[in-house]
């Protein structure tokens, strides 16, 4: 009951908002209404925020309700659906799951907390930001290929409108490449799952989730089958060179739309990575895993490469996500306990981190005016400048490039101590390029924060507490999980093991070392 | 104003604009009601602080002198507060301002209760540095001392044998039965006898600020009578009070017991004029100390002028806006000055910018057009004083005074050290600069 | 002849003058002693200062009498003798600087003041009189203007 609640909950809010009897303001001007504009605003926005605060409160209970100590999967859910189709209403979480859930409603909850009065058409807005919520909670939460599938289509829906109705000057066609882009993934992935579960059937295709993991397939039709899924999620992702959608998506996108974009969205493409290729085409995953660490440390340095290049701040910290990618990419190959324990913190961690920092530019975008690095300057500046906003986007840069003592460092340490026994040079090419992440976000800081306000030009508003409470509360999770990232790795523990449990064949024995060396 | 028929052709300064509003009577602060409000709700927020400047300025000349710990310096003895000013009052010389001849009454009651509104003792009051912030008109007095060579009589006369004997007799007497400071000043006795300099600098900085707090409370009196029509008139103002204090003399006494000590008595003929004024000009609004924040430098790039001559760190370069703790400049002054507004300006404030927010910087960006006009009034009296009227029909007299004016603005367009890029004057030409 | 002082209080065009050099206790210097070389304002130039200039000057007899020691050189310089000098030492110590343009027909310049009468010989020297008060140039003048 409980993973219903977590998966209907936001379709619900969704529809709430749309019934309410308030008419959306097409622009920020009146419209023909009885109540004031401002008021409509902030009712619709309380509303919001009530229902996102709802699906938070609901996280705590799920988090709750989880056993941290078992690895598999739990408070499944099921029932036939189209029996004849195999497509069940099948739903469970595990530790992989989880962060993932829980972000997802974290970011959601910030999104709409940190939306203004200037929103153009509100309540669509919020409409789109639940249903976003809803779609990628059940594909988080599917137990049944089909129904994660369905899932993972219909979310493409909302955003695609989001970019294009919210989006910068170009959203037109951000919008499209990301919509032909995700759909090529998504057929690519309906091939692939579909042949997955008539591989894995026999006579009746099997589609669910337990029956595929437990089924033996031939290893060449699990590579076949694993590359066109590493096609499929390396786009949504996504990895070099799959990634061309990101950078005019990422940048299009209004400030919080991006912040789903990148912090939960994308997370579905390195979920699927570890969910349908690590764990159901194990032998698969093994035979390819060289060559992913190689991958992963491309994208790496492409990532960190490319950002260094970049004028535009929102550009960078885009590019900065595809570098962040390959870590996960190089912890899955690895496929250690501790690595693969990383590569879920860093989903979550990574999700943190760019919520912050798109934030963080959103907010500048809209206050100096510009994302361009040579205009920019002196955010520090105590009376004239966004001196709070230039603080959090310090932490939130130092977060990114890795620094100990945030959440960024936990997640890259456990995968840098986890892969490097496996596959020592693309950990160093990765930890290079960890240096490398450092150099673009001190060029960003230097730039942007450092410097003096130009008497002439710097006359910003000044940002509002509505602006300020987000950031500042994202960025103390960020602090908070780096100085105690227990709070954040136990959840994924023991699902790690699983994961990476070479066969069912498996001796009981050989586990033992290995989950001592995941509680050390 | 009746318009004056340029007979020259247009000038080709860089800042050709200003040397042709100088050259029409203007001041090189736009005229505009804007301006106008600015520059006289600023030279009103000075001029109570400055009430106390003055009087606490000769009371360390005449009184604290070379007090070894001069804890107490800044609490001011109310005969000093009582000290009749010459130019304002029943008594005055010459009656610049209509009001009182003794402390502000707004000073006084910011000295009692200060910014917390409270009745505390004296002592809490300034620990907490609610108060009228001394140090900053000390700054002034130390650069004057510091850029020695403005100018003036008075700069060769405190390296003169007969200033010597005078300082001389006043250390003696001060340190008059005190063995060890007397002991002391046998072994080092220039470093007394620089003290003595900068006590006569105390002195020359009270004199010279005792007649422009009255100016500038007049000032504030026409204007909010409606008596100025325009920024010209403000600075036409200043520049007739140039003229009618410059003989004013400059002098510096020291009362030790029942006793006076002349260090410069008046009757070495020292002006106000030549004296305090230009040298003050030269030493604190062109050139100061190079406290930071006043202008971004790097030394790297040859920003720091090797000669002393060459330092540009006034508050016409200041740079307003603060950069990380280093404050805005000239921050001590800005803040006794928010303290006096007068009500127009608060409100002008609060529509602007941060509003309440930033009311520092909005308040110090004014400060530095009203400073603008006060350096207009006094390149306008320079050419009234030692040039030619500006309708004068004789072109080869116009070329001089073009001369004078360009020479003047060639100081704001200099492009070594980036001192063009360094002086505001190009912002306060427009109004969007707050 | 007559002195310095009682050719300037028989011109009658120097009243003012000749009240600032009597408040200055300067009659005797300037009747007796020599011989000297005056630049003479005459009413007309004292009226062009603003007002309050003289008040404050008359209360201040040191500062009074380094004005008009300003106006003051000492030895005898004619027209002729001064053509060739562009600048002369004054008793206040500061130079007067002299000025002989081709489009002033007569007469010469003084600082900022045409000379409207020279050559006015006295028993203890010669006066040149003055359109306008001199004041001493402080010591940047020259700089600014000699840049343009």
């Amino acid at each position: 009951m409980l993973l219903s609640a977590v998966l209907w909950g936001p379709w619900l809010a969704a529809l709430i908002l749309a019934l309410l009897p308030v008419p959306d303001a097409r622009t920020a001007m009146a419209p023909a209404s009885s109540l004031k504009p401002s008021e409509t605003r902030s009712r619709l926005k309380g509303v919001a925020i009530a229902l996102a605060s709802g699906l938070l409160g609901l996280q705590v209970w799920l988090w709750q309700a989880v056993d941290i100590g078992a690895g598999g999967f739990q408070l499944a859910e099921f029932q036939t659906w189209l029996p004849g189709l195999g497509l069940n209403y099948s739903l469970a979480v595990d530790g992989l799951a989880l962060p993932l859930l829980g972000l997802n409603a974290l970011l959601t909850w910030i999104v709409v907390l940190s939306s203004d009065r200037t929103q153009v058409r509100p309540k669509l807005f919020y409409v789109l930001v639940f249903l976003i919520h809803g779609g990628i909670a059940g594909a988080l939460l599917s137990q049944n290929l089909l129904l994660f599938l369905l899932f993972y289509e219909l979310e493409l829906i909302p955003v695609y409108l989001a970019i294009a109705v919210f989006g910068g000057p170009n959203r037109d066609l951000a919008a499209m490449k990301f919509l032909v882009y995700t759909a090529i993934s998504g057929l690519i992935l309906l091939g692939a799952l579909v042949a997955l579960g008539w591989v894995a059937g026999g006579a009746m295709p099997e589609f669910e989730f337990g029956a595929i993991q437990s089924a033996q397939i031939p290893l060449n039709l699990q590579l076949a089958l694993a590359i066109a899924l590493l096609i499929g999620f390396g786009i949504k992702t996504p990895l070099v060179p799959l990634h061309a959608w990101l950078p005019d998506t990422y940048v299009e996108a209004s400030a919080p739309i991006a912040i789903l974009l990148g912090g939960i969205l994308a997370k579905l493409g390195s979920y699927g990575l570890f969910r349908f290729i690590l764990q159901l085409l194990p032998e698969a995953w093994q035979v390819l895993s060289p060559y992913l660490a190689i991958w992963g440390a491309v994208c790496v340095l492409y990532g960190a490469i490319a950002a260094i290049a970049q004028k535009d701040i929102k550009r960078m910290v885009a590019y900065s996500s595809i570098g962040h990618m390959g870590y996960i990419l190089l912890a899955g190959a690895a496929a250690t306990p501790l690595a693969v324990t990383g590569g879920i913190v860093q989903m979550a961690s990574h999700g943190l981190i760019l919520a912050v920092l798109f934030d963080l530019v959103g907010i500048i975008e809209k206050k100096v005016g510009t994302r361009d690095l040579d205009v920019l300057n002196g955010l520090f500046n105590p009376v004239r400048g966004l001196p709070a906003i230039a603080a959090f986007l310090v932490v939130g840069g130092m977060a990114s490039a890795g620094l100990p003592g945030l959440v960024g460092f936990v997640a890259e340490y456990l995968i840098f101590q986890g892969s490097i026994s496996v596959f020592p040079i693309p950990t160093l090419v990765c930890i290079f390029g960890t240096g490398l992440t450092a150099v673009y976000f001190v060029i960003l800081m230097n730039r942007t924060c450092f410097g003096k306000l130009d008497n002439f030009t710097s006359y910003y508003p000044q940002v509002t507490p509505n602006e300020r409470v987000p950031a500042f509360l994202l960025t103390l999770l960020v602090v908070f999980f780096g100085l105690a990232p227990g709070n954040l790795t136990r959840w994924s523990e023991a699902t790690a093991v699983q994961l990476v449990r070479p066969a069912p064949t498996a001796t009981v024995s050989a586990l033992v070392p290995m989950h001592i060396e995941v509680k050390r | 104003m009746t318009a004056i028929a340029p007979i020259l052709s247009p000038s080709t300064h860089p800042l050709a604009d200003v040397v042709h509003r100088l050259e029409a009577g203007g001041s090189m602060l736009p005229d505009t009601p804007e301006n106008l409000m600015q520059i006289i709700g600023l030279y009103k927020a000075y001029a109570v602080p400055m009430d106390f400047y003055w009087r606490d300025l000769l009371y360390i000349g005449e009184r604290v002198f070379l007090e070894p710990l001069p804890f107490f310096k800044y609490f001011l003895p109310q005969e000093y507060l009582d000290l009749a000013n010459h130019y304002a009052g029943d008594t005055a010389d010459l009656r610049v301002w209509r009001g009182r001849a003794t402390a502000h009454p707004e000073l006084l009651a910011f000295m009692e209760k200060g910014e917390l509104k409270t009745k505390l003792p004296k002592l809490f009051h300034h620990l907490w540095h609610d108060r009228i912030n001394m140090e900053f008109a000390e700054e002034c007095m130390r650069a004057m001392l510091w850029h020695r060579n403005m100018g003036g009589q008075l700069d060769p006369y405190l390296d003169s044998e007969e200033y010597r004997q005078n300082a001389d007799r006043a250390i003696r007497a001060y340190f008059r039965g005190n063995p060890l400071l007397l002991g002391l000043y046998q072994l080092f006795p220039e470093l007394f006898l620089e003290q003595c300099r900068q006590a006569t600098l105390y002195s020359c900085l009270g004199l010279f600020w005792e007649v422009m707090a009255p100016v500038f409370f007049e000032m504030s009196d026409i204007y909010d009578e409606g008596g100025f029509r325009g920024v010209p008139d403000a600075m036409n103002f200043l520049v007739n009070g140039i003229f009618a204090i410059a003989g004013r003399p400059i002098y510096h006494r020291v009362y030790i017991g029942s006793e006076c000590y002349e260090l410069v008595p008046k009757s070495k003929g020292f002006t106000w004029l030549y004296e305090a004024a230009f040298p003050y000009v030269e030493a604190v609004f062109y050139r100061t100390a190079p406290f930071r924040g006043t202008k971004s430098y790097n030394a790297q790039a040859g920003q720091i002028p090797a000669h002393q001559e060459d330092f540009h760190y006034g508050v016409l370069y200041a740079d307003t806006f603060p950069v990380g703790s280093a404050g805005i400049p000239p921050t001590l002054l800005s803040q006794d000055m928010l303290h006096f507004l007068p009500p127009y300006m608060l409100e002008y404030y609060r529509q602007h910018c941060r509003g309440e927010d930033d009311m520092l910087v909005q308040l110090t960006v004014s400060f530095q057009r009203s400073m603008y006009n006060v350096t207009s009034a006094v390149i306008q009296a320079g050419r009234a004083a030692f040039l030619y009227p500006l309708d004068d029909p004789n072109p080869r007299h116009r070329q001089q005074n073009r001369a004078y004016f360009e020479g003047q603005l060639r100081r704001f367009a200099r492009t070594d050290y980036d001192i063009d890029q360094a002086c505001r004057i190009n912002y306060v030409q427009k109004q969007s600069y707050r | 002849m007559a002195s310095i002082v009682d050719i300037a209080v028989s011109a009658g065009s120097f009243a003012t003058l000749v009240t600032a050099v009597k408040a200055a206790n300067l009659v005797d210097t300037l009747g007796t002693g020599g011989p000297f070389t005056v630049f003479a304002p005459n009413d007309a130039a004292f009226a062009k200062l603003p007002p309050g200039t003289i008040t404050t000057l008359v209360q201040n007899i040191p500062q009074l009498t380094r004005i008009l020691c300003y106006h003051v050189a000492a030895g005898v310089y004619r027209q002729a003798d001064l053509q060739s000098r562009p600048r002369l030492a004054s008793l206040e110590g500061s130079d007067l600087y002299l000025n002989f343009p081709e489009d002033l027909a007569t007469g010469f310049e003084v600082n900022n003041a045409t000379v409207v009468a020279a050559d006015i010989e006295a028993d203890n020297g010669i006066i040149h009189v003055l359109d306008t008060v001199v004041l001493p140039r402080p010591h940047w003048f020259d700089g600014i203007v000699a840049n343009s």
